[in-house]
């Protein structure tokens, strides 16, 4: 078929290799730096705390990113999966935590089961007395959760704005059922006082997990399949005609979002040591799409670098003069980027490489027309129009 | 035998039928050419035929087996790509990356999710793109493609999935007429081992083309033939060509 072979020095596409060594570079930097600080800033500084806090965040808006900047599907209720792994990992944390350190009422049940009446732990919650059993229960219910709700959405072809609303809903019921039925939960306060992980070992291993986290998203984004999850986020309609059933991809790419989004969940109960509905809420999963909104969809180093960026802004604002207006300069700063920068910070500064180094996709078009006109301009017909000439 | 038989297709949209017991059949290896004037049903025709609306009642045989009703996956995976009117690729891939998701293989996710792009097709994305003349674009994304190249992109990816029909949904609208020259070439090239049902207004490209047509009118077939008879029967010429053609 094809008129010439080419050589394969000319055959070359660039791809990004799997990880490019400038990341590495920048990464193992970065995973240094955090953690050194309890080396020089003290185990307990609030800072080493906020840390810990971000790198919890940025594999939640990682998990966005999966799913929203890599295959179209928005969803303002991923703090639900962030949520159940939580609160699976603080109940389990809270249940042996009284075992050990009696409550104030001398009893060996957490103290929210005692201020509403349950005199002992209720049965579907000893499996949790045990931690794996609570680790794998964190990460494997959300998951679980997230299949029967692509199931249901996916199959049904509903995607775009109703699955958006449909995710917000989900995370208005979990917030409000988990105020709800306190005796479990411990209702609008959450759950507190169970200890925590703050160590330095432990902010280590969040480390860890979290390059762990970002290299197997990056694995993902950057294998075949990745690209056919990219195509489903181009055009779900050509995806679906070229034989790709688009709801399997969307609701296998849910699940890992969920998964991550569960994982993130957990070490986040475990490190700070408090949990409450909120976590579990909208407006919590709608603040992650903004850290990745900001950082940059599409890009994996994007909602790591939002995160940290919309965070420790928020950190720092709040702390000074400004304590009274943060939230202003936070709603102006993800309007500003909606508007100037839609790709986000990581998105615009790529844009802007890739343009700088082959022009931008705009003019290319405008000169691939220019010239498609001129050749029209040249071509003559080499037979009269209707005659039965074959072309070829 | 016919590679695509439908049966008695009928389709009603609310109240308004559309198709009206159409049987129509394309034989393996032929280039068939689908002509009428606009509302004919042609590209209803095509929709039905690739699964994206249900007919109403009939039946589509295609390589022996029922695929009436099936979702669109699936008939892809029987063997029919389809080539939108309106060109239809994934914008921000690159070229390259364009015809690599389309090639054949297997669909199912956990059979997908360990594949790798391997030096055979790799070799096969190249013989394609140089095929349709894109090989130097392949890097770029889809989008700062001109029209005409999104065309021969999609062209492209239909190759690349092996199908057993083609279905060409007016590939050369919106083109120059350089291009249409072109797209005219390539499916020629494309007829010689595939079997492909067009959609074709320009009737320049038709005579190129055609070795048989079928001319749809209000969603039934009016005339069928080489395409010198179809312009002679007066019915067609009434209805579709009118008087500056023929």
């Amino acid at each position: 078929m094809a008129t010439q072979a080419r050589s394969a020095g000319e055959r070359k596409v660039r791809r990004s290799r799997l990880l490019p060594r400038s990341v590495l570079v920048v990464g193992a930097l970065v995973a240094a730096a955090i953690s050194a600080f309890p080396v020089v800033g003290g185990t307990d500084s609030y800072v080493l705390q906020l840390i810990g806090k971000f790198l919890c965040f940025s594999i939640f808006a990682l998990s966005v990113d999966l799913i929203w900047g890599f295959t179209g599907i928005l969803s303002l209720g991923q703090a639900v999966y962030f949520g159940i792994g939580a609160y699976t990992i603080a109940l389990s944390m809270k249940l042996n935590y009284t075992i050990e350190n009696s409550t104030r009422y001398g009893g060996t049940i957490p103290d929210f089961m005692v201020w509403n009446g349950l005199t002992e732990v209720p049965g579907f919650m000893e499996p949790l007395l045990s931690t794996p059993i609570a680790i794998a229960l964190a990460l494997a219910i959300p998951t679980l959760l997230a299949f029967i709700f692509g199931v249901i959405t996916f199959k049904r072809h509903i995607y775009g704005v109703y699955c958006a609303v449909i995710t917000l809903a989900e995370a208005l019921i979990l917030e409000q059922f988990l105020i709800e039925y306190q005796a479990y939960t411990g209702g609008f306060n959450g759950v507190t006082d169970y200890g925590n992980t703050r160590t330095a070992q432990f902010l280590w291993f969040l480390v860890v997990l979290t390059a762990l986290c970002f290299f197997g998203a990056r694995l993902l984004t950057h294998s075949r399949i990745g690209t056919v999850l990219k195509s489903v986020r181009d055009n779900d309609v050509r995806a679906e005609f070229m034989g790709y059933n688009v709801a399997n991809y969307r609701i296998f790419v849910f699940c890992v979002s969920a998964f991550l989004a569960a994982l993130a969940g957990a070490l986040y109960a475990a490190w700070v040591g408090i949990i409450s509905p909120g976590d579990t809420g909208p407006r919590f999963s709608i603040e992650a799409v903004i850290w990745t909104a900001v950082g940059g969809r599409a890009t994996l180093i994007g909602p790591f670098i939002g995160t940290f960026l919309v965070r420790g802004l928020e950190f720092l604002l709040s702390g000074s003069w400004l304590a009274n207006y943060w939230q202003f300069f936070m709603g102006a700063l993800f309007i500003l980027v909606v508007l100037v920068m839609r790709d986000g910070i990581v998105g615009t500064l790529l844009n802007w490489y890739r343009a700088r180094r082959r022009g931008a996709p705009a003019e290319i078009r405008e000169e691939q027309d220019r010239l498609e006109k001129d050749r029209q301009h040249d071509w003559r017909p080499s037979s009269e129009p209707g005659s039965r000439n074959d072309p070829v | 035998m016919a590679l695509l038989e439908v049966k008695g297709l009928t389709t009603r949209v609310s109240g308004f039928t559309i198709l009206d017991n159409l049987d129509f059949a394309v034989d393996e290896h032929e280039l068939r050419v689908l002509l009428g004037p606009n509302g004919a049903g042609k590209t209803t025709l095509i929709s039905l035929i690739t699964g994206q609306y249900k007919p109403t009642s009939g039946r589509i045989v295609f390589d022996g087996r029922d695929i009436t009703g099936r979702a669109p996956d699936e008939i892809f995976l029987a063997g029919i790509s389809r080539k939108f009117q309106v060109p239809n690729m994934y914008e921000t891939l690159s070229v390259y990356d364009n015809v690599m998701v389309s090639l054949q293989s297997a669909r199912r996710v956990f059979r997908y999710m360990l594949k790798r792009v391997t030096r055979e097709d790799d070799d096969r994305i190249w013989e394609i793109l140089e095929f349709v003349e894109l090989a130097d674009r392949a890097g770029e994304p889809a989008d700062t493609l001109s029209h005409g190249e999104r065309q021969w992109l999609e062209l492209a990816m239909l190759i690349a999935s092996r199908p057993k029909l083609l279905l060409l949904d007016e590939p050369t609208t919106g083109m120059t007429e350089q291009g249409k020259q072109k797209t005219a070439q390539l499916i020629q090239r494309i007829a010689r081992s595939h079997t492909v049902l067009l959609v074709e207004h320009d009737m320049h490209i038709v005579r190129q083309l055609a070795k048989k047509v079928t001319v749809l009118h209000q969603g039934q077939v009016l005339a069928e033939g080489s395409l010198d008879e179809v312009v002679d029967n007066e019915t067609v010429r009434a209805v579709y060509l009118g008087k500056g053609h023929a």
